[in-house]
């Protein structure tokens, strides 16, 4: 496995710059205001790093550009406005949100779990032998990227570790052939050497699929790794934006917000 | 042998009435690994299914054409109550959507005493009289019938949950709404699924047991206590725990009536509290159930 450092910045597809386009984009909770007006846009096929300190706003950065949290503002996906919607209406538009701690479905079992991501296009109106067969080619795509999965297809999900429950909420949200995948701390609770092998799949998928994604992560350096591009946010502010590389390389900066030295941990 | 043809009769008879509440305790282990509470209300929907069901015979439809009807009345019903009692208190505390519960069961019960009055009804029994000796024990038509019922039903079930999309969806949102609403299902609907098989299937539970019971709007009183027992021993997140909690739990019910002089036929109402005590304080999760555990 590579390391999963190199610099992706030249490589940003660019051609349409604003496939995701979030402009003035405020969020909270009740009384608490934690997103205070962001903007930033995302090119279709880019990984997008959002990065920053416990409490910046990263989740709910993206619980709101699903449907999970209310935002006001602007948020639009190739040109359909997402805010307003819900979490089942902006999946069908394309947008697949892995939350953070995984949410599978731990009763059922991981081909199950699979599936689920896959009804929309196996409901009750949509049961052709062609769809069949499109969601059987889907699951073997999935477990050809997370072959773990495939040994454990008839295991209930529950019972898979930390690392695999990751992965099969990965899996799932990509059943739903997603435009834009949301990846909500991916790392959390996961052993290192799993946490790389992790990102080096998201990496391949964003490669091979061309799907665009946004991960959120605490992990600065890994995720930095695998994005073209990266926002820092601060208390519910982007106070820095820029090519992936660029930030990486930038460790003063990168100390300063990230409260990480990225330097000497990649020299390390 | 006489003994044992005896015992055996005894032990039938409670799979017969274990049957009856196992079909209304499935409705609640339904409804509670899709919405999370105990719904109290649920004999008292099923009442007024078979006060549905009584109608339609008595205008003169025949009873197994009835049968479906009603089933498919209750379903409405169902879905209707989730739509218009249960979603605007949906992320309540447990406790407000319990209570909201309690007013469905005073709701439907003086609604139906208002309709078709406290007076006692008969309702007809819809299996032939008499039985068939089966190894010697001596079994009747309508104790056969009811298991017979049940079974077919929960067969149906247990296809629809295992083997077809809507039940893989089913299953997806009771185990984890949110993440259900993230693969863009409408759990809203699901839910509404849900309380329309919970009150098809405790229907039957009423519709089973009111030719044995007759007719009234507090029928379902005694069956809730036992369904209760039933679904507490099988654990309530456990859908083949109410079911084999229901048989166990009749066939208790019918022994201990039979053999246990000191309770006879007066105090076996007894038995299904005694058995909640003795599940809640032994293994609380029940038979099938699972505790509680999150992992960190």
């Amino acid at each position: 496995m590579s390391e999963p450092t190199t610099d992706r910045t030249e490589a940003t597809p660019g051609a349409e710059p604003d496939f995701l386009t979030v402009r003035g984009l405020h969020a909270g909770y009740g009384q608490a205001r934690v997103l205070q007006g962001l903007d930033f846009r995302v090119a279709r096929g880019e990984v997008c790093a959002i990065l920053g300190p416990n409490g910046a706003g990263k989740t709910t950065t993206l619980r709101a550009l699903c449907g999970m949290v209310r935002g006001r503002g602007s948020v639009t996906l190739n040109g359909t406005e997402l805010l307003g919607r819900s979490p089942e209406q902006t999946a069908r538009i394309g947008v697949a949100h892995v939350p953070e701690g995984r949410g599978t479905f731990n009763d059922l079992t991981v081909e199950e779990n699979l599936r689920v991501g896959a009804h929309l296009r196996t409901g009750p109106r949509r049961r052709g032998r062609a769809e069949r067969a499109a969601v059987a080619a889907d699951l073997e795509r999935i477990h050809d990227y997370f072959p773990r999965l495939r040994q454990r297809s008839r295991q209930a999900a529950g019972s898979l570790s930390g690392g695999e429950q990751q992965m099969l909420a990965i899996g799932r949200a990509l059943m739903l052939r997603p435009s834009l995948l949301l990846l909500d701390e991916p790392s959390l609770g996961l052993a290192p050497l799993v946490t790389r092998e992790l990102f080096e799949i998201i990496r391949a998928v964003n490669e091979e699929e061309g799907t665009t994604v946004v991960v959120v992560e605490q992990n600065a350096q890994l995720a930095l790794g695998i994005a073209h591009r990266a926002h820092v946010l601060e208390a519910g502010r982007l106070v820095l934006s820029g090519p992936a590389a660029q930030i990486r390389e930038d460790g003063q900066v990168a100390e300063v917000y990230l409260g990480v030295s990225v330097r000497s941990r990649k020299a390390g | 042998m006489n003994a044992v043809t005896d015992f055996l009769r005894q032990v039938v008879e409670g799979l017969g009435s274990g049957a009856v509440y196992a079909s209304l305790a499935l409705a609640l282990v339904l409804i509670h690994r899709f919405t999370g509470i105990v719904n109290l209300a649920q004999g008292e929907l099923a009442m007024l299914s078979t006060y549905v069901a009584w109608q339609l015979v008595a205008s003169g439809m025949p009873f197994w054409l009835a049968l479906p009807v009603t089933l498919v009345v209750s379903f409405a019903g169902g879905m209707l109550v989730e739509r218009i009692v249960i979603r605007p208190v949906q992320g309540a505390p447990e406790l407000t959507v319990v209570i909201v519960t309690v007013g469905l069961f005073i709701f439907v019960n003086a609604m139906a005493g208002l309709i078709w009055s406290f007076t006692v009804k008969d309702f007809p029994q819809p299996f032939p009289d008499g039985g068939i000796e089966m190894a010697g024990v001596r079994v009747d038509w309508s104790t056969l019938g009811i298991i017979g019922v049940v079974a077919v039903v929960m067969g149906l079930l247990y296809l629809l949950f295992q083997h077809t999309s809507v039940g893989l969806v089913m299953r997806a949102v009771a185990c984890n709404p949110s993440s259900a609403r993230l693969s863009g299902i409408r759990v809203g609907r699901v839910l509404m699924l849900g309380w329309g098989l919970a009150a098809t299937v405790g229907a039957l539970s009423g519709v089973l047991v009111a030719p044995v019971l007759f007719l009234e709007p507090n029928m379902m009183g005694g069956v809730l206590i036992y369904a209760f027992a039933a679904a507490t021993l099988g654990g309530f997140d456990s859908p083949v725990g109410a079911v084999v909690g229901g048989l166990f739990v009749g066939v208790a019910e019918t022994l201990t009536g039979a053999y246990v002089d000191v309770i006879g036929a007066d105090l076996k109402v007894g038995v299904p509290l005694v058995i909640i005590l003795a599940v809640l304080l032994v293994r609380p999760q029940g038979l099938f159930g699972r505790a509680a555990v999150e992992r960190a």
